[in-house]
């Protein structure tokens, strides 16, 4: 008697998993009250009663992986990774939240505040500001070290309202940069000797070749920061330096960062005539157009745009920077940083 | 009050390891590693990549406490591997797939901002 290899058999799959267990294994499901088989199916031997191998090698990955631009302006961008797991895009979204440095205002030497903003609230609310300043022309500032111009931006306020005139808005505009350093001295113990600045410049800030064809600035001009009635006054001076998001919002280079998996409909039954003008008129972002069915001449419903329905192994991610750097440079940035951290977890121990 | 400092997130301090591993005395080619100052962002994705490898048999990180800035990944594997072979394999493999994935967005930033040039 012959001996029939299992293989051979009409119904066990050779290689390929049947096509329902293949939608579970690539696509999240939107069900009518919550999204089902949204965790990857990433296990190597999860399909091994099947004789499937379910492991991914790096030639795979590659051959796969893609990377497509929708958008792209000087303060958004808008773009599709195909082939990439949802856990690495959550990886990115989180560094870009919180681990890409920025420079943004840390310490304020308050002169004279006289307006109805309390110091602490004013300070606060300085300290959000958006500066428009590449991060990696500076150095960080760690306890030790003093500040100058590797390290520091300094900028100063000083507006007051006059007693007899009307009240004033103070915008952020009126912060000016000092290339030169802070323009305040310290309290020194010795009466005689020159006194200290607060920070230690060595040689102005405008010299320096990053900064003498664009002078460092604010991003938006017309953030309001305070208002001023008669006879109130603000000076004040600014220190800027590097940090990360981790620390606090304010060194948080995006408005916000988000992915999500590219939408996938698929009609189960035809659906023409009447019924299908009443499904393109429905949606409201226009997923679904019209087309004539030359042979019936009846019309028929497609999905034309499926990206602008709001629910693929495919992700969208979408950067809103505040400013400082770019889109595109941001993610190169948060794809280092992602890199530095591995290394830094690959263990020394053997 | 009762909150540690904001930098004590990523500052690791003096004398205690990044990266420190213990084996599981009950559980052959079984072992815990400790990584001091590091969340969800590389557990994630080093537990994701340890999956995909066909010698892992268990796989998986956690944060014993969020206000502990710590991860606890645990691997086991048959006996073809050893957890720390497995652990560095699997780093070393996302590193070049993240090599690979900057690569392939530089070109195609580079390819979309000179075509934007081009058309002025």
């Amino acid at each position: 008697m012959k001996k029939a290899s299992v293989m051979d058999i009409p119904d066990v799959p050779k290689g390929q998993l049947p096509p329902h267990l293949e939608l579970q294994r690539t696509r999240v499901l939107c069900g009518s009250d919550a999204p089902t088989h949204s965790e990857g199916i990433q296990y190597s031997g999860a399909y091994a009663s099947m004789g499937i191998d379910n492991s991914l090698r790096l030639d795979d990955f590659c051959n796969k992986f893609r990377v497509e631009i929708i958008q792209l302006t000087e303060d958004e961008m808008e773009f599709d990774m195909i082939g990439i797991d949802a856990s690495v895009a959550n990886a990115f979204r989180r560094i870009l939240i919180a681990e890409i440095p920025t420079m943004a205002i840390e310490k304020i030497l308050m002169v004279n505040n006289t307006s109805v903003i309390a110091d602490d609230v004013l300070s606060h609310r300085i300290g959000l500001i958006p500066l428009d300043v590449d991060p990696r022309l500076f150095e960080y500032l760690s306890g030790n070290d003093s500040p100058n111009e590797r390290n520091t931006i300094v900028f100063k306020l000083h507006v007051s309202c006059k007693k007899s005139g009307p009240r004033i808005t103070v915008k952020s505009d009126q912060l000016k940069w000092l290339p030169n350093g802070s323009e305040l001295e310290m309290a020194s113990p010795n009466p005689s000797a020159k006194p200290k600045s607060y920070t230690s410049f060595t040689c102005s800030q405008d010299s320096l070749p990053e900064f003498s064809n664009k002078p460092i600035g604010l991003k938006h001009e017309d953030i309001i920061v305070a208002k001023l009635g008669p006879g109130q006054e603000i000076e004040l001076e600014a220190h800027a330096i590097k940090g990360l998001g981790k620390t606090h919002a304010k060194w948080s280079p995006v408005a916000t960062a988000w992915y999500r998996m590219l939408p996938e409909v698929v009609l189960l039954e035809d659906v023409e005539g009447e019924l299908a003008e009443e499904l393109v008129k429905k949606c409201p972002v226009n997923v679904f157009e019209d087309i004539e069915d030359l042979a019936t001449g009846k019309k028929k419903a497609v999905v034309a745009n499926p990206r602008a329905c709001t629910l693929c192994r495919e992700c969208i991610l979408k950067i809103e920077s505040t400013g400082a750097l770019p889109p595109e440079v941001l993610f190169s940035e948060a794809v280092k940083v992602l890199e530095d951290k591995c290394d830094r977890v690959i263990s020394e121990l053997s | 009050m009762n909150a540690p400092d904001r930098y004590e997130r990523f500052v690791v301090p003096e004398g205690t390891k990044k990266v420190s591993y213990e084996r599981d005395t009950k559980i052959i080619n079984a072992a815990s590693f400790t990584v001091e100052r590091e969340d969800h962002t590389i557990g994630n994705i080093v537990r994701m990549q340890l999956h995909r490898d066909p010698n892992v048999l268990f796989a998986g990180y956690k944060l014993p406490h969020p206000l502990q800035y710590k991860i606890i990944v645990r691997i086991h594997t048959t006996s073809q591997s050893s957890p720390m072979q497995a652990y560095n394999q699997a780093i070393t493999d996302l590193d070049k797939e993240l090599d690979y994935l900057k690569s392939a967005f530089e070109e195609r930033i580079s390819r979309k901002l000179r075509r934007v040039d081009m058309e002025y």
